[in-house]
């Protein structure tokens, strides 16, 4: 049997009992939405269909309408995609390595992280494929068999890409709907109405609770997990791939990978707070997304932030350890060169302002760490601008140094992504309960502050006994 | 929950029997070290190159074990507070490593080719300013004076704790735990670059530092794992249960993925973009090394990636001890590869008496320190408030 | 025809306690519904530790082995072609493909794995005894299928171990 220290901060705050969890977390679901979801919506649909206008106007006219040029082939396309995957990470990580690691606090923000990778790597998705040029020859980039005996460059991390972001999508889907499927009975049987009810039962692949199912449901899960968290990794790996399999002072480094990674952990957590910050106070969830679980979000911030920092000042030192004059060049541009501006808001917003989070009074501070995590994501953005843009606008050759700025075109398509991105969130919370119902009731008895409920029965070890 | 059957802890005691041991340990290593100058008549770079591969295995082994401890206080984790006192003791081994290193230095001009000063080409002329003996001693003072200091201050804390309990505990442990940490995370990667990778001087890889953690921390998992199961064989941890096993199993699988996972992206990253000043360091091991190079990877990798894989497997000690016992010699040969192509070269390397007889003195000394450090305390910090929770858990 | 007895505690405590008491009288217990896994509950019940891990690992074998000898046939017997000076077999290459695609496999044949043994799928019809068994009620279903017992004896036995709502219905299959 667990046994969990009564030292321990409580995960659910005020009086709780199993129905109680229920019928809080499905309120959102049940009732009918307000002003401010009818205005959010609206807004982030309208933003959506501009973005997708935009987009339609890119592959008519072509890649000219955007800034890119030679030498800089990669802009705010390629700075967004890697932006948008980093943030779906986090997802991932609160799902599968924190269970790996049997953290429990994971409990109530894991399904609405993962919706979140979902939706976010969907958003990712879309760069690839436009900054091509001609959607809809999108499918060329799939080996399949055709009759000019064509296969794609396995060699290329571009086609790695491909595999690792249609893998990464799928399995989340999986794993994010397979999570699900309990919520959604529970959902189906306290519904009213019977068009509902069938509905929900269709989505719930009729679950009812059997233990047998539960025993394979748990040793699935926890497989998923075990295959999702190096699929995690491996998936910014390969994007960090695209960077450092090439030649050029800024880009080729081996550090990359597990700083990629870490700076999508980073980057994915302070979205998630973003939202959750928002979300707990909108839906009155504020008791199972405590203080405490964004404490506990703050400090792998923290720990990936500073693994980030050191990163950047490895390369900077490397750099001048190489004696490459190109590799020296490359770093004291990024500082001194005609994008410095984006370089030190970089260095601000990643480097420094996560380390105010030693300050245990400034981790559970809301309104503080709502405000920094959008800087993180900010500064974020910035650091794959800076690495996009500067090492290609001054590699080797000074006569093909150039610049690169954006038109408002591929500023739309960006702004888009967000439309994109929150009318799905928005949709997700009315339809979807956004806390794992049956995940929390797993751990409410052991962990909430008052359960209510049959008390532990009194010949429980609560001393080690021989 | 049915009572299990704990039986009473038999106090540990560094005894006569278990000292004898050690010493024939030790003359192994000593008469392996004296064949090798004496008989095989090695040159001299080879026998610097073992003292100084080993001084980094004893190194490492031991903060590893402090890094083990810390991250999993400032990750308010519980399951690890049974085994807290072997990770307290080998931590402790850290200043004496010191000595093992500075019995070294003369060899330094055998290691490092930028110790040279009158000889330098243009590249490592350009890295004086780092690469100079005054500064790279007091760099090499200054990890090991600050490593020392966290070593005994937690040890200190943790022991205090025993004898007059308090509420400040917590906070002062993970506290201190934080500043390790940061310090830790810049220190390690520095010592690589200072110890390891200035002896490829030309080469270099913004990589290394954490590759060489990543090494250090699995070999240090090892042995962790190794007298563990020892300590739970003999009775001395009876509070030491399946779960424990179960989740120093996962850790050895799991940091053994991550090792090979940041020795593929240095390799396939330099290989990929086949760049002569970065491939030069592959290419020499490949085609000179090439057992061993290989041999480091399928030991590493391959074998506790499918010994390990099952869940049953991480539960029987017999195979967790098979595992750690091959993929610490495993993490030997990757610190060998990362030491003697470079300070010894391919014409003068060999695998003899001296490199498989040295190490037994190195681990016989690190043993005798851990257990002294054991034998001082309680084999358990019973008063820890998660000390409870520390045992009772289930793994899925 | 099937007849069935069921009824339900309000914790997972008295649950587990009722189905060992069961089990001491000999009565084999048909399904137990909650509305999250209980720990124990699996070994208590006996149940057969599931196979969708081996199930997961040959199907990622399948996925990775398959990736890999297909890379190496198209780029050394399909279609070879030079791509920045790498050798035709490009083993490093061709890694993370191999990976992604052991994950791929892995994972979509446990899923399928998961719905078909347990015979959940879009369009099921559950046979739901109790709705609040997805809310806060933990089910024991007992049935004539693997019990002599007369229906009134199994519905005491039950009713004895503290359940509530004890019922007996009558279904064709």
């Amino acid at each position: 049997m667990m046994h969990v220290s009564t030292v321990r901060e409580p995960l659910i705050k005020g009086k709780k009992s199993y129905n109680d969890i229920t019928e809080d977390v499905m309120a959102p679901v049940r009732a009918k939405p307000g002003k401010l979801w009818y205005a959010g919506i609206t807004v982030s649909s309208l933003l959506m269909l501009f973005g997708f206008v935009m987009i339609g106007y890119t592959v008519w006219f072509g890649i000219g309408t955007w800034g890119v040029n030679r030498t800089i082939g990669w802009g705010w396309s390629i700075t967004n995609f890697v932006w948008w995957v980093g943030i779906g990470h986090a997802g991932t990580f609160i799902s599968a390595i924190l269970l790996l690691f049997r953290q429990k606090w994971r409990t109530s923000i894991n399904r609405a992280a993962e919706a979140m990778t979902i939706i976010a790597v969907m958003c990712a998705g879309i760069f690839p494929l436009i900054h091509m040029g001609r959607l809809p020859l999108a499918f060329f980039i799939f080996p399949y068999p055709n009759s000019r005996d064509l296969w794609v460059n396995f060699n290329s991390p571009l086609l790695w890409d491909v595999f690792a972001i249609t893998t990464y999508l799928l399995v989340s889907v999986l794993f994010w709907y397979m999570g699900l499927i309990p919520d959604l009975g529970t959902i189906r049987d306290r519904m009213k109405s019977l068009w509902k009810k069938k509905v929900y039962n269709f989505l719930s692949f009729g679950w009812k609770g059997s233990a047998r199912h539960w025993q394979r449901h748990e040793s699935m899960s926890l497989i998923l997990a075990g295959l999702a968290a190096p699929l995690v990794l491996s998936v910014h790996t390969i994007v960090s791939f695209d960077f450092a399999t090439s030649v050029i002072p800024g880009w080729h480094t081996t550090i990359f990978p597990p700083y990629f990674v870490s700076g999508a952990v980073f980057s994915g957590f302070a979205m998630v707070l973003t939202l959750m910050i928002i979300t707990r106070k909108a839906l009155n969830l504020e008791e199972y997304i405590t203080v405490g679980h964004v404490e506990s979000m703050n400090k792998v911030i923290i720990a990936t932030g500073s693994i980030v920092g050191i990163a950047y000042i490895t390369e900077l030192f490397i750099a001048w350890y190489s004696a490459v004059e190109y590799e020296r060049y490359a770093f004291v541009n990024r500082a001194l060169g005609p994008y410095a501006w984006a370089y030190w808001i970089m260095m601000t917003c990643n480097v420094i302002s996560p380390q105010l989070l030693w300050i245990k009074k400034l981790r559970r501070n809301l309104a503080f760490t709502f405000v920094l995590s959008i800087f993180i994501n900010i500064g974020m953005w910035f650091e794959r601008f800076v690495i996009v843009i500067t090492s290609l606008h001054r590699d080797y050759l000074p006569s093909s140094w150039s610049m690169y700025s954006p038109t408002w075109i591929e500023v739309a398509i960006y702004l888009g992504t967000f439309g994109l991105f929150f009318t799905l969130f928005f949709l997700f919370i009315r339809v979807f309960p956004v806390i794992a119902i049956a995940e929390v009731k797993s751990v409410a008895r052991s962990s909430a502050l008052k359960f209510i409920g049959k008390p532990v029965k009194k010949n429980s070890p609560e001393k080690l006994t021989p | 929950m049915k009572k299990r059957n704990i039986p009473d802890p038999v106090p540990f005691v560094f005894n006569g029997k278990l000292k004898k041991s050690l010493a024939i340990a030790a003359a192994i290593g000593l008469i392996a070290l004296l064949w090798g100058v004496f008989i095989s008549q090695a040159p001299a770079s080879r026998i610097w190159a073992n003292l100084w591969i080993n001084a980094h295995m004893f190194l490492f082994l031991g903060l590893g074990a402090l890094f083990f401890w810390t991250v999993n206080v400032l990750g308010e984790s519980t399951w690890q507070i049974n085994i807290q006192r072997i990770l307290e003791s080998m931590s402790l081994t850290i200043p004496f490593a010191i000595i093992l290193f500075v019995i070294a230095f003369p060899g330094m001009k055998d290691l490092f080719e930028w110790t040279h000063t009158d000889n330098l080409d243009r590249i490592l002329q350009e890295k004086t300013g780092y690469l100079n003996i005054p500064f790279w001693m007091a760099r090499f003072a200054f990890y090991f004076i600050l490593w020392s200091f966290f070593a005994y201050y937690l040890r200190r804390i943790s022991i205090r704790n025993d004898y007059h309990p308090n509420e400040k505990y917590l906070g002062k442990i993970r506290s201190t735990s934080g500043w390790f940490m940061v310090f830790f995370a810049i220190s390690s990667s520095m010592a690589a670059w200072d110890w390891l990778m200035s002896i490829d001087a030309h080469w270099f890889s913004t990589l290394y530092g954490w590759y060489i953690f990543s090494s250090m921390f699995v070999a240090s998992l090892a042995v962790i794992i190794l007298i563990t199961l020892a300590f739970k064989h003999f009775n001395i941890l009876p509070n030491v249960n399946t779960e424990h096993l179960h989740d120093l199993g996962k850790y050895l699988f799991g940091f053994s993925i991550f090792w090979t996972y940041l020795w593929l992206s240095q390799y396939l990253l330099i290989w990929y973009s086949n760049i002569p000043e970065e491939t030069i360091y592959y290419v020499e091991r490949v085609n000179n090394f090439e057992t061993l190079f290989y041999l480091n990877v399928i030991i590493n990798f391959l074998f506790p990636f499918i010994a390990l894989m099952t869940r049953n497997s991480k539960r029987q000690p017999i195979v967790l001890a098979i595992v750690a016992i091959i993929v610490l010699l495993g993490h030997y040969i990757d610190l060998y590869l990362a030491v003697i192509p470079g300070a010894v070269g391919h014409e003068h390397a060999k695998i003899g008496l001296l490199e498989i007889g040295l190490p037994f003195f190195y681990i016989a000394l690190f043993l005798a320190i851990v257990f002294v450090f054991f034998e001082k305390a309680k084999p358990v910090p019973e008063n820890h408030p998660y000390f409870i929770e520390s045992s009772n858990y289930e793994n899925i | 025809m099937k007849s069935i007895v069921y009824g339900h505690f309000t914790d997972e405590i008295d649950l587990l306690e009722a189905v060992k008491e069961l089990q001491n009288k000999g009565i084999k217990i048909d399904d137990v519904r909650t509305p999250f896994p209980i720990h124990g509950l699996d070994n208590v019940l006996k149940l057969p530790r599931s196979r969708l891990p081996k199930l997961a690992f040959v199907a990622g074998a399948i996925g990775g082995a398959g990736g890999l000898l297909f890379q190496i046939w198209v780029f050394t017997k399909a279609w070879p072609l030079v791509i920045g000076g790498k050798p035709f077999l490009s083993i490093p290459s061709f890694i993370p493909v191999t990976f992604e695609l052991t994950v791929l496999f892995a994972a979509f044949a446990m899923v399928i794995g998961f719905l078909v043994s347990s015979n959940l799928g879009p369009g099921s019809i559950p046979d739901i005894l109790d709705e609040e068994v997805t809310n806060d009620h933990f089910q024991i279903v007992l049935s004539n299928i693997n019990n002599t017992m007369p229906d009134t004896d199994l519905a005491n036995a039950l009713a004895a171990t503290g359940a509530l709502g004890v019922k007996n219905i009558k279904t064709e299959n």
